[in-house]
């Protein structure tokens, strides 16, 4: 024991310990203010990533395998389920289309250019998922080359997903939803009520153990009822409004009980994401 | 007879496959990994550095120096939080490397360092990330539904893996 902690290698530990702490406070700091990572590390991350594509295109192509075969069983059932659902959105797609179009010559009769609602997808691939527990982040095969910038909301499947936390040259760090740092998960959403009244919020954390995000300190007096639809409003920053979150699965008191916490199921399965579009506002 | 291609060079080739196979595993078979509320988390790379410092020379491999590399790239391209495993890879190496020492050379002696090696790189991990915010389970939820997962999936992967990389450095030595 004596010789493992001699007084020079103490003092390479503290000289270590000082150097990540530095590190981790710097690389933090620049992640929430700075648009982009420094130059080096954008390029570092972009040679990684293309080395990293060599390595997850074939692996994604086994799990292609493995679930269309997995499909293949599923279909029958997937197929009478989806038939009686055929009919509905069919109706709702023309219902959808004509009200686009009367929106758009509202939109010019009154001078209205773009509003909130206004948004092109970028569409991109996942090449991997952090191997960590703390960081529910995904890497994508887009970045500054295809337009993506910070904050940019991500869309995958039905509905929202996450935002672009870090962007390089040609791929970008997702951050989930499901992520649990503090500093993360800072949507503006709404929530319609059954009376068609309108609840403002933000999410403010997310709980792990029940997989819900969490939207809190609400004190509007709008009743809200569980199922009913959650969706971005558009307020501040980045984020489009109407883009699809969940439904709200639980209405709680917060902890002293003069707010309502609202718990929303995420519309998309987190855990199976392969192919997202980054939301770009107009 | 065919000329054999240096253990150095398998090693770090290796190296970057299990880099990049972490997180091919982590996004292919996230649906059962990150379940909630558990998550476990493939250590590859950890293993592979861990193994090599078991059976290889870890002079002539450079073992810290690389275990520092992949632990920066790790950092950089994985989480995007710099300094967290650039020091830990080496710690854990290092560790790994002197207990084993003192033990006999077998495949228990092996698993136990080795479980040794990942509680001390999850929980160094926790550590770093409590400390950024990024962390913000409780210590008792951390060794339930961190911890606990991680071992045992990595311990599977040792059980599987141990063998083959024993031979590959055995045959490379003679």
């Amino acid at each position: 024991m004596q010789k493992f902690f001699s007084s020079r290698k103490l003092v390479i530990v503290i000289v270590c310990l000082i150097i990540s702490f530095g590190l981790m406070t710097v690389s933090v700091a620049i992640r929430n203010k700075r648009s982009t990572p420094p130059m080096i590390q954008q390029f570092g991350n972009d040679i990684v990533g293309f080395a990293d594509r060599v390595v997850a295109v074939p692996m994604n192509g086994v799990q292609h395998g493995f679930v269309s075969v997995k499909n293949l069983l599923n279909t029958y059932q997937e197929n009478q389920r989806l038939k009686s659902k055929v009919d509905l959105l069919a109706q709702t797609q023309v219902k959808d289309q004509t009200l686009e179009r009367e929106n758009k010559q509202l939109k010019r009769q009154l001078n209205v250019g773009s509003t909130l609602t206004g948004y092109e997808k970028i569409n991109a691939a996942v090449i991997t998922r952090t191997p960590s527990s703390w960081a529910s982040q995904v890497i994508i095969n887009k970045g500054q080359a295809a337009g993506v910038k910070k904050d940019m909301p991500v869309i995958a499947g039905p509905g929202l997903i996450g935002t672009i936390a870090e962007v390089n040259k040609t791929n970008s760090k997702v951050v989930l939803v499901s992520n649990t740092a503090e500093n993360s998960n800072r949507f503006a959403i709404q929530i319609v009520g059954s009376d068609s009244k309108v609840v403002n919020g933000i999410i403010t954390s997310y709980d792990s153990q029940s997989n819900r995000i969490v939207m809190g300190n609400i004190t509007s007096k709008a009743k809200l009822a569980k199922g009913d639809r959650v969706s971005t409003s558009g307020l501040g920053g980045t984020i489009p409004k109407g883009i699809y979150v969940g439904t709200v699965s639980k209405i709680a008191e917060d902890d002293y009980g003069l707010a309502k916490k609202v718990y929303i199921k995420p519309a998309a399965n987190l855990n199976d994401i392969e192919v997202v579009s980054v939301a770009v506002r107009e | 007879m065919k000329r054999k291609v240096p253990i150095a060079i398998i090693f770090v080739v290796g190296q970057f496959l299990a880099f990049f196979m972490d997180g091919s595993i982590s996004q292919i078979l996230s649906g059962t990994l990150f379940k909630y509320p558990n998550t476990m988390v493939p250590c590859l790379t950890m293993m592979w550095l861990i193994l090599a410092a078991f059976f290889g020379n870890s002079k002539k491999l450079h073992l810290s120096a690389w275990a520092a590399i992949i632990g920066f790239i790790f950092d950089m391209y994985y989480t995007g939080i710099l300094g967290v495993y650039v020091f830990i890879f080496p710690l854990v190496v290092y560790l790994c490397q002197v207990i084993y020492q003192q033990l006999p050379p077998s495949f228990m002696s092996g698993f136990l360092v080795y479980f040794l090696g990942i509680t001390v790189l999850v929980t160094l991990g926790f550590v770093a990330n409590a400390f950024i915010g990024q962390a913000s389970t409780s210590v008792s939820q951390f060794l339930v539904n961190t911890l606990a997962p991680t071992l045992a999936l990595n311990l599977v992967f040792l059980a599987i893996l141990y063998f083959p990389i024993e031979t590959l450095y055995r045959t490379h030595r003679r």
